[in-house]
């Protein structure tokens, strides 16, 4: 049963109130050709025409780029300067329920054996608003990974879509009540009684078993099977694929600046470049393409898993959308499921 | 066609003339074009030819892909467009000639991007490059299969990349950097309009030369500018306008837009046009008296 009921047109309302209180508000709009994630100030700006945004928002917990110290080196020595973070309580709008899910993926890494505040600080001051899908491509595969169109987790507040367009909202936590209640004058207390408009439901690929692909990882044999070169040779190793990625979250540390003073920037990194695991000595353990692309679907499939207990991969299917020579990772998991 | 493509390779890989054929296949639902690497003749039967072949396949001739190079003596089946790729690595000492098969295949124009087909090859999704093609009739290969086209090219080159360059060219200098400095800032640094490029085969880019950092590797405005300005002044005079970093780049920047432009300039001051000639080098590294220099005033 839902809690509350927003109109379309009282979207404005509801952006206005959350950015009056003083937060960014963040939802898909256009921006050359492609929905894509940004702050907005108003309703008109916001794009409904959307399968799900180019980049994940992942880019508001844990940005491309940024700043972590500052470093100058004058007479007195070396200064270094940590950066204070005070994020700004942030509304994602729009999200859909198989990138929700990646939000206790990216925890679960964030925290593992140190608690890296640059993360946990943004997700704790955001508000995750969810509007199940009603349109999907044949990229899309959360059923194929135990997740579907209406599911909850990682959401706050979770829309339903109705056939005249209006949304059915319901609160999933404690913070999701918070909002509704902190922005009730936008939301109704009853609908128009219209239906619920059907959701889009991937159909679950049939050939892959997530429990087999763990299985078959977990065995040292694998590693040197010849499938994995013959399934992923095309692969040009570009980082497309782990920078939409919901789960993905490498990143590098580098100096810029002069030799007197610069700054420390976080900044992300991709598995599948070849100086990822370059050593100084000049040796590379994963000197072919087709190992790094082994190591990103055992990241997924198996480290996630075994190692934090959480989800590597939601069926978002950002990566084979944006792949340029369509590497689709459900063929992989097809054969990895036999 | 297809048909004559896969009995081609099969022939070839049966009487051990070439070890791999690199092709297009179906993805699994047959709804887009993939990059195939055929070893075996009794699967020569995946390899497909459509308008939505658009990858340019030339780029896993590149010494980037050392466990192709293993695999043995390659064939590989390309357009018109791509061949100009292939005659530029070869004039670049990257490939020799005789070390890969090329089966050419005639063209009537592929899709701008394979999520635009819907199931016909209309004007308004094929890419600039198919518009102005003068290579639809493969003119470097060891076999050419299907009929020749008539397409003749119109005489001065349009479409829609032609009309944005004069329109940006149009602008004062102040706006056409405002244009690019917004474009560029979308960039993500995957890299992906590398990786994809023929081209760009250098083992370490100077973006991974740190020691010191030529290029900034973040993804601020600055980083984002020298990266996307380095890499088109390495592909002056070589970029065969394949538009494949267009094509793969996830946040849709016109790249096109830079490198025709680089092309137009470089017809102008050398009167050079890359990829149709394997023995011609590229203007960039040969000394000519003959060179205009008409740039320094």
């Amino acid at each position: 049963m839902a809690d509350k009921f927003l109109k379309r047109e009282n979207l404005g309302r509801l952006i206005d109130s959350v950015r009056n209180g003083g937060a960014r508000f963040v939802a898909p709009a256009i921006d050359a050709r492609q929905a894509v994630y940004r702050a907005i100030s108003g309703a008109d700006e916001v794009t409904w025409d959307y399968i799900l945004p180019r980049n994940s928002f992942k880019d508001y917990l844990f940005p491309q780029t940024e700043v972590v110290a500052e470093y100058s080196i004058g007479e007195g020595g070396v200064e270094i300067r940590g950066r204070e973070l005070s994020p700004k309580d942030t509304v994602v709008f729009g999200s859909r329920p198989c990138e929700a899910a990646s939000l206790a993926s990216l925890r679960s890494v964030f925290t593992w054996d140190s608690v890296d505040e640059f993360y946990t600080a943004r997700e704790d001051k955001t508000t995750v608003v969810t509007v199940a899908c009603t349109n999907g491509d044949e990229a899309c595969f959360c059923t194929t990974v135990g997740l579907s169109p209406e599911s909850v987790a990682g959401s706050d507040v979770m829309l339903r879509e109705t056939a005249d367009g209006d949304f059915s909202v319901t609160a999933i936590t404690g913070r999701g009540r918070g909002f509704l209640s902190a922005h009730s004058a936008a939301f109704e207390d009853s609908g128009s009684g219209s239906a619920q408009k059907p959701l889009f439901v991937p159909e679950k690929i049939e050939g892959v078993d997530i429990s087999r692909i763990k299985e078959r990882l977990a065995r040292k044999e694998h590693y040197d099977d010849p499938v994995w070169a013959g399934l992923t040779r095309k692969c040009i190793g570009c980082g497309a694929c782990t920078f939409v990625c919901p789960t993905c979250h490498c990143f590098d540390i580098i100096d810029e600046g002069t030799a007197f003073e610069g700054e420390r920037r976080k900044n992300w990194d991709a598995c599948q470049f070849d100086s990822f695991t370059l050593h100084a000595s000049g040796h590379n353990p994963r000197d072919a393409q087709f190992k790094r692309w082994r190591n990103r679907f055992m990241c997924k499939f198996n480290f996630y898993p075994n190692k934090f207990n959480s989800r590597g991969c939601v069926g978002c299917g950002r990566c084979i959308r944006v792949c340029p020579v369509r590497l689709d990772i459900t063929e992989v998991m097809e054969e990895m499921s036999r | 066609m297809e048909n004559a493509v896969r009995e081609k390779a099969k022939g070839l890989l049966t009487s051990g003339e070439v070890k791999v054929v690199i092709g297009w296949g179906w993805n699994r639902n047959g709804t887009r074009t993939t990059p195939v690497f055929i070893t075996r003749p009794e699967d020569a039967g995946r390899l497909v030819w459509n308008p939505l072949c658009v990858n340019n396949l030339s780029v896993y001739l590149t010494r980037k892909f050392k466990d192709i190079q293993a695999l043995g003596r390659p064939a590989i089946v390309a357009k018109g467009c791509d061949i100009k790729n292939i005659a530029v690595l070869v004039s670049e000492a990257q490939v020799k000639r005789e070390d890969v098969y090329i089966i050419g295949v005639t063209c009537d124009g592929v899709v701008y991007r394979q999520e635009l087909w819907k199931g016909e090859l209309t004007p308004n999704i094929m890419p600039t490059k198919c518009h102005n093609c003068d290579v639809r009739n493969p003119h470097i290969a060891d076999c050419v299969i299907g009929d020749r086209s008539g397409f003749v090219p119109p005489e001065a080159p349009a479409g829609m990349v032609f009309d944005r360059i004069k329109a940006l060219d149009a602008k004062e200098s102040a706006q056409r950097w405002e244009f690019w400095i917004k474009e560029f800032s979308r960039c993500v640094k995957c890299y992906a309009c590398r990786q994809v490029c023929s081209l760009c085969y250098c083992e370490r880019c100077i973006t991974e030369k740190n020691m010191p950092q030529w290029i900034e590797t973040s993804a601020h405005p600055r980083g984002n500018l020298s990266w996307n300005l380095t890499r088109a002044m390495h592909l002056a005079g070589r970029c065969t306008f394949c538009g494949e970093c267009e094509r793969a780049c996830p946040v849709n920047i016109p790249l096109n837009l830079v490198n025709q432009k680089l092309i137009t300039v470089v017809k102008d001051a050398f009167d050079y046009r890359s990829g149709y000639d394997a023995s011609a080098h590229p203007p960039m590294i040969v000394f000519s008296p003959e060179d205009k220099e008409n740039f320094i005033k």
